[in-house]
């Protein structure tokens, strides 16, 4: 489902981001990438959703060569994938089914069929009754059910979480991992999730990729977070 | 099909009326500059109309020698006029309609009894009224004028008609081009709000481009607000320049100070600057949304 071959990301301001990444990840794998901050985590998410290009290598998502997707071809390749964010990144002004709708609609999907999907995955993250709801009326937790919601809407065969319980407190999170938990199990959806929150890693355990300086330093399918030096 | 017209327009609609406070200030900023336009379009053509008017009125009166008034003689002279690059119009005017002028401006009826004798021994000549092409041109027009055999005198109002037509020249020409200039600072200001309008969005934008929106299904709902705001700024001064003008012409009898500054009558003049208002409200709206969100969705990887 994703296939990271000899993938090095070197920015126009010399920094080297990604050195020599190698890795394959299965269709409906749950995979978390760990890592302290300036670890290239973020730059993994960039070169996924297609906002980079790898310096070198190759980095294939549901076959797609990322790296040689056409710039107007980018917006049709993330309708393959679904990506969380840290900050929700919801649309203030439109309500919770209008910011999931849009999701299905820039893929114009028929009014019917995305009224009917999207009170699906309403109900899949368990906000049936906020379909009109603004973001701003919406707790922390809630917001990022909606994006989680807009992101597998039209049943991307990969999710992307940035740090997607980067802005909760413990409980919410655990609803969060909870709820991706449920999708990766239904829908078979690869996850791919950006953490540095030990806690969600040692818990809930899956295959767990560790970044340091770049680098892969671990990829552990037994999970949990072991630091280099323990 | 009609879902991909009708989703931008309802989608514009929704976001002028969701982002109410920015659309009110963007709307606001469009009405005020187009106040603007409007007021320095009107006074603008307006005083095109009274130089041009002015420029018009100014005419050579060419008399004709008292030896040279047979018909034949003023054919030829008539011809001679008409030959010259830059007439426009050459009007005859024998020496009793000459004389009945004369007597017609005076008002009081003492001195025209006291002038009355002099009709039977008319004094007049016969003239020509001279119309050019262009006002600055008049007074070579009149030296070549008066080279022309039986030609008694030329009048133009020497070098004060010249002056006045050079000074009404320049004022038209600085006047276009504060108007124009002051259109620009006003096209501009709305042009500037509108970018505004959208730079606060600019997230908005980020969020619609990694759900995989295309760039004109992200654009066309900001091109359709940036048309209605546009199009909601222009409403006032719309409405304050069709009845501002109407009440001024109707007051003021379509005339400032004298029958030679006249106004344009509002019908049709009045329609064409509220449709040039609307059009450039809603054009720089358009523009102005375009090519902000476009700054946007311009991206390297």
């Amino acid at each position: 489902m994703i296939e990271c071959s000899h993938v090095y990301k070197r920015y126009k301001t010399g920094v080297n981001a990604l050195y020599d990444i190698n890795l394959s990840i299965e269709q409906g794998e749950f995979v978390y990438i760990i890592g302290p901050t300036g670890s290239g985590k973020s730059t993994m998410i960039k070169l996924l959703d297609g906002e980079e290009v790898p310096t070198k290598g190759v980095v294939k998502v549901v076959g797609i060569d990322v790296g040689k997707l056409r710039h107007s071809k980018v917006p049709i390749y993330r309708r393959n994938i679904g990506v969380v964010f840290q900050e929700f990144r919801l649309i203030e002004t439109k309500t919770v089914f209008e910011n999931i709708a849009y999701a299905l609609e820039v893929i114009n999907m028929n009014k019917e069929v995305i009224r009917r999907r999207v009170r699906a995955v309403m109900n899949l993250v368990g906000l049936d009754d906020k379909g009109n709801a603004f973001p701003h009326q919406l707790s922390g937790g809630q917001q990022q059910r909606v994006a989680i919601a807009r992101a597998i809407a039209n049943r991307p065969k990969v999710l992307i979480a940035d740090e997607p319980t980067g802005n909760l407190d413990p409980a919410k999170s655990e609803e969060v991992l909870a709820l991706l938990e449920k999708i990766n199990q239904t829908y078979g959806t690869t996850i791919v999730m950006v953490t540095h929150d030990s806690n969600v890693v040692n818990k809930h355990r899956k295959r767990t990729i560790a970044l340091e300086h770049g680098q892969i330093i671990s990829d552990s399918k037994q999970g949990g977070y072991v630091r280099r030096d323990q | 099909m009609i879902s991909r017209i009708w989703r931008p327009i309802k989608e514009g609609f929704l976001g002028v009326f969701r982002h109410g406070g920015m659309s009110f200030s963007s709307a606001s900023a469009v009405t005020i500059a187009l106040i603007i336009v409007s007021l320095f379009s009107i006074v603008t053509i307006n005083m095109q109309r009274f130089t041009q008017g002015l420029e018009q009125s100014v005419q050579i009166a060419v008399l004709v020698d008292y030896d040279h008034e047979s018909a034949e003689e003023e054919d030829r002279i008539a011809l001679a006029i008409q030959n010259i690059p830059g007439v426009a119009k050459v009007t005859f005017s024998d020496k009793e309609d000459e004389f009945q002028y004369y007597m017609d401006s005076f008002d009081d009826e003492k001195t025209k009894e006291a002038f009355e004798p002099f009709r039977s021994k008319n004094p007049m000549h016969d003239a020509f009224y001279v119309e050019v092409t262009d006002g600055t041109e008049l007074e070579g027009i009149a030296q070549q004028i008066e080279q022309i055999e039986g030609v008694s005198s030329v009048n133009f109002g020497g070098t004060s008609a010249t002056r006045l037509i050079s000074a009404l020249g320049t004022a038209r020409f600085i006047g276009a081009f504060i108007a124009i200039a002051l259109s620009l600072l006003a096209v501009l200001l709305i042009y500037n709000t509108i970018k505004l309008t959208i730079q606060a969005r600019a997230d908005e934008i980020q969020i619609m481009r990694n759900v995989g929106a295309r760039n004109g299904f992200i654009r066309s709902p900001f091109v359709v607000e940036g048309i209605i705001i546009g199009a909601l700024g222009s409403i006032i001064p719309i409405l304050l320049t069709y009845f501002g003008y109407r009440y001024i012409y109707n007051s003021s009898g379509g005339y400032l100070v004298s029958n030679m500054f006249s106004l344009y009558p509002p019908v049709p003049f009045i329609v064409y600057i509220c449709l040039g208002l609307l059009a450039v409200g809603i054009l720089v709206g358009l523009l102005g949304s375009f090519f902000s969100v476009t700054r946007y969705l311009r991206w390297k990887r």
